[in-house]
Formats: C-alpha cells, sequence, structure tokens
C-alpha cells in the first residue's frame, strides 16, 4: 500500500460504507442486469459469483437453489454487473488548498478522502474506477479499471505532487466528456469556487453522454461559517487580490452571497439530474459520505 | 464662558484625542493575513456595504475621539463663569477677601469641632474663634488659588481698617487697610499669607463688612479688566445684616458689575450665652474728695436662659474693692446695681466693673473715669440786695448745699449779686442758683442763657421782688427764654377748712429729683406748709412746652418745674428758698435733701463722663496762652506714647487729639502749662456694648435681604475647597452624563459595525 492509500484510506470509512453499494442511476455502458441498469439488454453474461442479497437487489437473479440450500438469500453475480465504470475527478486547484483553522484538513485532503473512499467502494464492488486530478487540466488520471491494484493507483493519483493553479472546469469536464470511453458515474469532487457557468455547462456535456453525474461540494467551515473577527487582511487563493477590512463587518453580506451560491449550485445540479451533497472539512468524511449514499440509495429507489 | 479649573492639564491632554485614530492606523497595520479562497463572496460584500461600513467606522472614530476628548474635559474640570476671562481671553481674577475682625468675632462658642488654637510657644491652646476660622478659611482660599487653573490675584484687608477711606487707629494701634496687598498667589507666595494672616487679631471695634464694603471696593472696582471675586469672611451677626439697607445696594452694584460674591460664614451656629456690661456711670452725687458717688452698673444676657447668680468684680483706681452681685437677668433682658464710690484725692479716677470671661471676653468689661475736684463750686446770686443774712434766701440755699465739715456735700457755694452773671465765668460753676432776683439785664440774661444752652443747670427761687411781668418779658419770653413758665404773679395758698380732710400742701410728682420723698404719707412732705407761691397763667399747657413737675401743690398748681433748655436743665421753684412764704427750710430735712439731688440733677450733663466708645477719638481741650499745645497721649494697654499737637481756631477752641483709639482702656493725656505745670486727663473707652449681641442672621433670612443679590454661601465647615471656592458653575457632572451617554452609543454602533464579539452561529449551509 503506497503512502497515499495509507493516508486517504481510513478504517472506519471502509467499514462503514463496506455494506453499501454504489447504484448508479443512469443506463450505463457495459450491461448489467439486476443491479444495474444496462444499455445492453438481454446479452447473457458470464457468471462471476455469488454474493449477499441485499435489499433492492432484483429478485429474478435470486439464486433459489442456493436458498434451499442454506436457507440464505445470495444473489448471482455476472460479469457485466461489474461494469459500472466510476470517474472520479477531484479539483486540485489553489483553491482547494484552504485549511481553516484547528485541525481541520485542507479541502484538497477532504476530496481526496472522498475520492479514496468512493474508489474502494467501486472496486470492492468489482466496478472499474477511474480516478483524475485537475485544475486548468487533467493533471494526473488514471483510467477506469477494475484491477485489484487499481485502489494504490488512485491513491497515487490522488498523491500526485501537484502545482496547484487557477482551476478550468469547462475545459477539464469537456476532455473528460470526450475521452471517457463508456457511459459511467462520474463525481465531481470540487469546492465550485470557479466559473460556475462553465461547470455545469461542462457536466451537461457529461449528461448528454449518458453519464450519471454526482457533485460532492466540499467547503471549508472557515467558508461556510465565516467566523472572523479582528483586523484581518484576506489574501485571494485563486481570484487575485487582498482585502484589509473588520470581518464583522462584512459578514452578513458575505453569508448572503455565499447562500445564493449555494442556492444557486443546488438548483444547477438538480437542473443537471445531478447528485449534489456539500461536504464539510470538518464533518467526518465517512459520515459525509453514508450521508450522501443512502440518500442516492433511496431515491434510487 | 467656560473656563477650566486645571487648564494645563486640558491642553496636555488635548492631543489624547487623536488616540482613536492612531489606535485604528495601528491595528490596520496589526492586521492578521489569511489565504481566502472565497474571494468573490467577501468582494461581493465589500462592494455592497462599503459606505455603510465606512460611515459606521467614521463615526465609531468620531465618537471614540469625543469620549477622549470629554474625558479630558472632565478631567480639567470645566466651570462656567459669568464675567471672568474664558479660555483663551481673559483668566486673571482678582479677589478681594474682607475679614471681619469686629469684636463679636472673638466669640469662642464652640461649634462641635473641639477646634483649638496654640496660644504660645509652650504649646498652650485655647478654644478657636470665629476669627481663628476665618483666618483658616482664607488660607485655605489662598492655597487653592495658588494651584487653580489660571492667575489669581489676592488682597485681604481687615473690615475695621478698611471701612473708612481715611487711615485710622492711632499711630500705635493703627491697623493698614490691607494685611495682604494685591499680590499674584503662586505656592511660594502662600507663607506671606500665612505670616500676615498670624499677626492679626481681632479688633476691639463694631466695623464689619457692611461698613467696609463700600469703601473697599472702591478703588479696587477701578480700573482693570480681570475677573473678580469678593469673599466676605465673616459672623454674619442679625445686628450687622439683619437690614441689609445701604450695604445691600452696594453688593447689588457689585454684583451687575460681575463681581462673583462669596459669603463665607465662620461664626458658631449657637453662641453660648454671652453677658455683656452695657453701661457704667456715676448717676448722682458730686464728684468731689471725700463725697460719695452712686455709681450704677447694668448687664445685659443674651441667652435663652436667666442668668442667676452674677457676680461683678469691681476696682477702683486698679486696686480690688467688694465685687457686687446680680441675683438674677432674665433671658435678653438687663439688669442693674447700684454701688457708693468714694474717691479721697481730687484728680481723675478709674472705675472698673469686670464680668467672669465668657464666650466674648471683649463685653466682660467695661470703665469709667470720675474727675474728682476738691470742691465743686455753686453761684448762688442772691438777689436781696442787702445781703439776705441769715433769714435771707441765700443762707438757706448755700446752708443746704454745703451743711459744713461734718457733712461734706463736695459743693462750695459762692454768694454774688446779679451782677457776678455778667462778669463771672459761669462755666467754672455746677450749678447757677438765682434766688427772688428782680430783674436781670440784657448782657446777664444772655449770659446766664449761654451757660444752660452749654449745659448747665439753672434754678430759679420766687419771692416778693420777682415780677411776674418782668420775669415773663425777660426771661421766659413766650417760651423762648430760660425761665420755664409764664407767672401770673404771687397767689396765697389758701387753708384747708377744718371740716375738711387734712391735705398735704406739697404733692410729690415723679421725678428722680423727689423720688426719695415719694410713698404714701411721706411725713416729712406732710409737714411743708406753702402760704404764698407765684401762679403759673391759666391756660398755660405744661406738657406741651415740655415742663416736667417735680412738685406740685393740693390746688393741683404747680410749685417746681423742670425744662430743658439747650443741653442744660432749667428749674423754677415758685417759692420762697427762705422760710418766708412757707417753712420748708426752717427745720425739715427733705429741704436739704431736695436742695441736693436738685443740684446734682442739674450738674449731670456737665458731670456726665463722655462715653467713648472704641473708634472715637480721645480729645483733650486745652486753654490758649496757658497750656502748651503738645499733648501725650498714653494708649493702652502698655502705655505707648502717641505725641499729638493741639490744633484750633474753632468753636471747639483749641483741642488735641487722638484720632481714633483702637482699643479699649483708660487713655492718659499728659501735656505741660506754659507755666511749667502738669496736668493730665483720663478718659475711658470701651467697646460698644451692641456688638456683644450675637444673634445670628442665618442663611435664609439673609437670602431674604439680599434677594436680587447672587451670592453663594458657605460655612467654614462645609466649604468646598476643591472646586466650589473658586466660584462658577462646574460643567463636570453634565459633561460626565454627556460623556456617559457618547459610551452608550458608541458601543451600540460598535455592535452594529461588527466590533463586539458574537457568538458564533453557523451559517447554516
Amino acid at each position: 500500500m503506497t503512502r497515499g492509500s495509507r493516508r486517504y484510506l481510513r478504517p472506519d470509512a471502509v467499514h462503514r460504507i463496506h455494506r453499501l453499494e454504489l447504484r448508479a442511476r443512469a443506463v450505463v455502458e457495459g450491461v448489467l442486469a439486476g443491479l444495474h441498469k444496462s444499455p445492453y439488454k438481454g446479452q447473457s453474461v458470464e457468471f462471476l459469483q455469488h454474493r449477499e442479497y441485499v435489499r433492492g437487489d432484483d429478485l429474478r437473479r435470486v439464486d433459489w437453489k442456493v436458498w434451499g440450500r442454506q436457507d440464505r438469500l445470495y444473489v448471482k453475480e455476472f460479469e457485466e454487473e461489474t461494469n459500472l465504470r466510476l470517474t472520479l475527478l477531484v479539483d486540485g486547484s489553489t483553491s482547494m488548498d484552504y485549511a481553516g483553522s484547528g485541525d481541520r484538513p485542507r479541502k484538497y485532503d477532504c476530496a481526496a478522502t472522498l475520492a479514496a473512499s468512493l474508489a474502494w467502494l467501486a472496486l470492492s464492488h468489482g466496478d472499474a474506477v477511474g480516478c483524475g486530478v485537475f485544475d486548468d487540466r487533467l493533471r494526473a488520471h488514471v483510467p477506469a479499471r477494475t484491477r485489484r491494484s487499481q485502489l494504490t493507483c488512485v491513491c497515487d493519483v490522488l498523491e500526485a505532487p501537484r502545482n496547484a493553479g487557477p482551476g478550468d472546469f469547462l475545459r477539464v469536464l469537456r476532455t473528460a466528456a470526450e475521452t471517457l470511453p463508456k457511459r459511467g458515474l462520474v463525481f465531481l469532487i470540487s469546492d465550485l469556487l470557479g466559473d460556475r457557468d462553465g461547470i455545469f455547462k461542462g457536466l451537461q456535456m457529461l449528461r448528454t453522454r449518458g453519464h450519471d453525474l454526482a457533485i460532492l461540494h466540499v467547503m471549508d467551515d472557515d467558508e461556510l461559517d465565516f467566523p472572523f473577527d479582528g483586523p484581518t487582511r484576506f489574501d485571494g487563493l485563486e481570484i487575485p487580490g487582498q482585502l484589509a477590512c473588520n470581518p464583522r463587518a462584512l459578514r452578513e453580506g458575505y453569508l448572503a452571497e455565499l447562500g445564493r451560491f449555494l442556492a444557486e449550485v443546488r438548483t444547477r445540479a438538480s437542473t443537471a439530474r445531478s447528485d449534489y451533497a456539500l461536504v464539510r472539512t470538518g464533518e467526518p468524511v465517512a459520515a459525509a459520505l453514508v450521508r450522501f449514499l443512502s440518500r442516492r440509495a433511496s431515491m434510487a429507489v | 464662558m467656560p473656563t477650566f479649573d486645571f487648564a494645563t492639564l486640558f491642553w496636555w491632554g488635548l492631543p489624547l484625542a487623536a488616540a482613536p485614530v492612531v489606535i485604528h492606523l495601528i491595528n490596520l497595520l496589526r492586521h492578521r493575513r489569511v489565504p481566502w479562497a472565497a474571494m468573490e463572496f467577501l468582494l461581493a460584500s465589500q462592494r455592497k456595504f462599503r459606505t455603510q461600513v465606512l460611515l459606521r467606522q467614521l463615526l465609531l472614530l468620531a465618537l471614540r475621539t469625543a469620549a477622549v476628548l470629554g474625558l479630558v474635559v472632565a478631567l480639567a474640570q470645566p466651570r462656567w463663569r459669568q464675567a471672568i476671562g474664558g479660555l483663551l481671553g481673559r483668566t486673571s481674577t482678582s479677589h478681594l477677601v474682607l475679614l471681619d475682625d469686629s469684636y463679636s468675632m472673638g466669640d469662642r462658642s464652640a461649634t462641635g469641632l473641639a477646634e483649638t488654637v496654640t496660644e504660645s510657644a509652650d504649646g498652650d491652646t485655647r478654644p478657636a474663634t470665629a476669627f481663628d476660622r476665618g483666618k483658616r478659611v482664607i488660607e485655605r482660599i489662598a492655597r487653592d488659588l495658588s494651584t487653580a487653573a489660571g492667575s489669581h490675584e489676592l488682597a485681604v484687608g481687615l473690615t475695621s481698617a478698611m471701612a473708612s477711606a481715611a487711615p485710622r487707629g492711632d499711630a500705635v494701634s493703627a491697623r493698614p487697610p490691607l494685611i495682604v496687598p494685591p499680590a499674584a498667589v503662586t505656592p511660594s507666595a502662600l507663607q506671606t499669607v500665612r505670616n500676615a494672616l498670624a499677626d492679626v487679631r481681632v479688633s476691639a471695634g463694631v466695623d464689619g463688612p457692611r461698613e467696609a464694603i463700600g469703601p473697599a471696593t472702591n478703588d479696587w472696582m477701578a480700573g482693570a479688566t480681570a475677573g473678580r471675586v469678593l469673599w466676605i469672611v465673616s459672623d454674619f451677626r442679625m445686628r450687622d445684616w439683619g437690614d441689609t439697607g445701604p450695604a445691600g445696594d452696594v453688593l447689588r452694584g457689585l454684583a451687575a458689575e460681575g463681581v462673583e460674591l462669596r459669603f463665607i460664614d465662620c461664626g458658631a451656629d449657637a453662641s453660648a450665652a454671652n453677658l455683656t456690661i452695657e453701661r457704667l456711670e456715676v448717676v448722682g452725687g458730686v464728684p468731689a474728695a471725700g463725697v460719695l458717688l452712686p455709681v450704677e452698673v447694668e448687664v445685659r444676657n443674651d441667652s435663652p436662659l436667666p442668668a442667676e447668680g452674677v457676680v461683678i468684680e469691681l476696682r477702683e483706681d486698679g486696686g480690688s474693692r467688694p465685687a457686687v452681685a446680680l441675683d438674677s437677668i432674665p433671658p435678653g433682658g438687663s439688669a442693674t446695681r447700684r454701688f457708693d464710690a468714694r474717691f479721697t484725692g481730687p484728680g481723675g479716677h478709674v472705675i472698673e466693673a469686670a464680668l467672669r470671661p465668657d464666650v466674648l471676653p471683649a463685653d466682660d468689661v467695661r470703665r469709667t473715669v470720675v474727675d474728682v475736684v476738691e470742691r465743686v463750686d455753686v453761684l448762688v446770686v442772691d438777689g436781696d440786695p442787702r445781703g439776705g443774712g441769715s433769714d435771707g434766701d441765700a443762707f438757706f440755699v448755700a446752708t443746704a448745699l454745703a451743711p459744713g465739715a461734718g457733712a461734706p456735700t463736695g459743693l462750695a457755694p459762692r454768694i454774688e449779686p446779679p451782677r457776678a452773671l455778667g462778669v463771672a465765668d459761669l462755666a467754672r460753676f455746677d450749678c447757677v442758683w438765682l434766688l427772688d432776683v428782680e430783674r436781670l439785664d440784657a448782657a446777664e440774661v444772655a449770659a446766664l442763657e449761654a451757660y444752660a444752652r452749654a449745659g448747665g443747670g439753672v434754678v430759679f427761687f420766687a419771692g416778693p421782688r420777682t415780677r411776674a411781668d418782668n420775669v415773663n418779658r425777660t426771661l421766659f419770653r413766650d417760651g423762648e427764654g430760660i425761665y420755664p413758665v409764664p407767672l401770673a404773679g404771687a397767689v396765697d395758698l389758701l387753708p384747708t377748712p377744718a371740716a375738711a380732710t387734712p391735705v398735704p400742701d406739697v404733692i410729690v410728682e415723679e421725678h428722680p429729683v423727689v423720688t426719695v420723698l415719694a410713698g404714701q404719707r411721706n411725713p416729712l412732705v406732710e409737714m411743708v406748709r406753702i402760704d404764698r407761691f407765684l401762679a403759673v397763667e391759666r391756660g398755660f399747657d405744661e406738657a406741651r412746652a415740655g415742663v416736667r413737675r417735680l412738685l406740685s401743690l393740693r390746688t393741683g398748681q404747680p410749685l417746681v418745674v423742670e425744662r430743658s433748655f439747650g443741653d442744660g436743665l432749667v428749674m423754677a421753684v415758685l417759692t420762697t428758698a427762705a422760710p418766708a412764704w412757707n417753712n420748708w427750710a426752717r427745720g425739715n430735712p427733705s429741704w436739704v435733701v431736695v436742695l441736693l439731688e436738685m443740684e446734682s440733677h442739674l450738674a449731670r450733663a456737665r458731670r456726665r463722663a463722655e462715653n467713648l466708645t472704641v473708634g472715637d477719638p480721645v480729645a483733650v481741650r486745652l486753654e490758649p496762652g496757658v497750656d502748651e499745645i503738645d499733648v501725650d497721649f498714653l494708649v493702652p494697654p502698655d502705655g505707648a506714647v502717641v505725641r499729638q499737637s493741639a490744633a484750633g481756631g474753632s468753636a471747639a477752641g483749641l483741642e488735641s487729639r487722638l484720632p481714633a483709639a483702637a482699643v479699649p482702656g483708660v487713655y492718659e493725656a499728659r501735656w505741660k502749662r506754659l507755666d511749667g505745670t502738669e496736668r493730665t486727663r483720663l478718659r475711658a473707652v470701651n467697646v460698644d456694648p451692641a456688638e456683644g449681641r450675637l444673634e445670628r442672621v442665618g442663611r435664609d433670612r439673609l437670602a431674604r435681604g439680599l434677594a436680587d443679590v447672587p451670592f453663594r454661601y458657605d460655612r467654614t465647615d462645609a466649604l468646598d475647597t476643591a472646586t466650589g471656592s473658586l466660584g462658577g458653575t462646574s460643567l463636570v457632572v453634565p459633561l460626565l452624563l454627556v460623556l456617559v451617554g457618547v459610551l452608550i452609543i458608541e458601543q451600540f454602533v460598535a455592535y452594529t459595525a461588527g466590533y463586539h464579539p458574537v457568538s458564533r452561529r453557523p451559517s447554516g449551509a
């Protein structure tokens, strides 16, 4: 296990998401019967393995013979069921380097943890996982695979040295839309601090190509609460500029602007039929993922 | 215009008002740096609220600056003064302190503070007087002014010295008008003030602030544009301030000119009982060697309680003699005691009466001088051209006035014919008795009337030679002349009818001369028989003419009458002196008694000693061509000599005068005659007993009496020397209230501007 995997795969997170299955909402390429909706209906696929039945599985896939023998429910997994392609796009721009006070991690660290956790979940279910880190372009990436060592590759990508610069979401998402070979589930893990029109235009491109979308909106508690007081000079991380002020005097206006931003993001995500979750860096990653996946799972039913 | 008690503090503190701005600028440089990702929201907020934030910051700065400035001003203790110079203009203030040194300020009544004063280097102490408290408060005033803002000039004067424009007092006891001349009050000058105050004592006079205000402020008000404060340090007695009168007018004028008036009351709230010797005088007798002289002493009780068993110590010529006592003196009233004095030798003699010293010792001693002569000459003008002999009027009168060696009266009758009136110096006679004089020519009448007007006593006896028409024409002259009543002519007094109840021929009226005969059934009076008398014209209004009866006849007609003539007294006995028309002088003791009382009564005006009080001049009359003009006055208590040269040419003749007696006691005047012999004359000077009335006017009544005069009244034990003593209205309290309001507003603005820590509530995102 590389240093990146040791850093981003927390045992508690692995434990909590282990029992969940990841379901894609949209039809993905690579025919899946049962759990995943595949555009290639009817094709037979090679039996791969039995796995324990979980609520929501198609009852037609239940192996009744096993049930008769063991009095336990198992479903048959075919190779095509593992053809969920999970693509994790992690924002590595300058703004993701912000870390709040105390022992809160940087936003990038939180995003990378989320990505690694999702990768492990997908890989543990036999899904292919790919990952890319971007700022104004895709800097490091690994295509989606199901190999056992894929998690390591994902973590290596996440940990690769970054020369963080300003982000260009439209370019990156267009590139992803044009290069991803098959439809799958695309996670955008970012603070979305950039050209929002570009973000959602890019997401729309992915949607057009049949990808399922999910946004994990990572923001620091400071950015959400703006708890500063006393004379402070704010130096822009991505937007050049400085502002020396009394934060308390601007807090009300800042929060109003932030509220408008979050509302816009939620609305546009909904419009783009993309799952959305706001993740605070002060919040445990596992809890955030559980919350997200549970809601996603309930919506899928 | 406001001024500052501590202007220096204001100017030094003024730059502190810039502190909030400086702190704000420093904070801008000391801000922490935060790398920030969500700049777009921050910048959007800043763009939206920039103006509002800036205005709030400016308002906050302004409020904080105002708060600091307000605090600096409050510490500088601003004061609103009516006419005293302002912050940048006139800051010079002239202070004039009038210290009341009238002798009531020697009141030692306790104030409840157990104040004492060290009397000597040995550490002896005595109770503090109102004067002591007054001096102490002046020291406090000077001390405060020495550290007060602005420049202050202080002058201190005593009211006794300032009561008149001219210098007063003898060369020894004279007090300078100002004990502290106008000078800037600095810490180094304080000792000068203390030294000047240490040397002054309360005076024996009665001139207080009421008499001194006008003369004291005349020069002080002239010229200079400085602000002025008049301090009156006094005990504020009812006697001085019950009726403000002209003093109130002066104070009104001063207030109208912008003078700030400060009254400092240093009297004790409740003065203890005070006894005052109001009078000590010889009330009769003949001041001749060896003759008993009746003396009266009167004591007043200024107390709400009766004074019991008051002992009066007596001294004659410095030697003790038995004391006398007054059983009881009612509260607020007086009591009189009579005693006899006798001096064996001629010359000036001193009688001194003293009470045990109480809260006001100055009025517990009184002295009088008795000028005793070997004998007192009395002129008896005998109208009998034959001389009278042993049956004549002159014999009976002279014998009554001077019975002989066995009964010395001190009187030396000198019998002369009527023409002596025109040639003799009547002034040397104690009295002039005219016995049945037929006529006086104009010169003699003029001399007699001049003598009476000057205070001499004259007695007319009637007789067969006395013609009513002549008396009326030459001596009565329709009331203008010396004779008391118009005469109608000689009339026989008819005897009482045998069947009627016997009634004495003579009825005693109320008159001090015949007091000895008053009373029911006086056998001596009943023995007197009047056979013939001169009747007064009918219809004569005795009361209107000022005629007073001593004796009347049973018929209601006057027998002996009296009237004032000028400064003297004139009596008319409307019967004979010799037992011709009556039997009075024959063997009736009352005859001698009445004549001696008449003589004493008639001569009282001439014998009455001058009642000199402190402040009065002490003068002696000299005879031109007989006395030298230089007179040495020995001034009590030490007998210091002050030489005064006589001046004259007026109706008063040649006179040597000590301008004003500053201390009570016996003053001795010595001079020489041209023949080399020495002459002396004693004069007793006493304090004015009225000053011993210690009733105080009180603040309320004083305010009513000076209703339209703005003044500030303080007591020495409640004087606020820190702030109130400098006059003006302090603005500290109103300023502090405004400051509190500014701070409350500042806190509110700071809260709305986000400078207050608030609870960290999440955004809800």
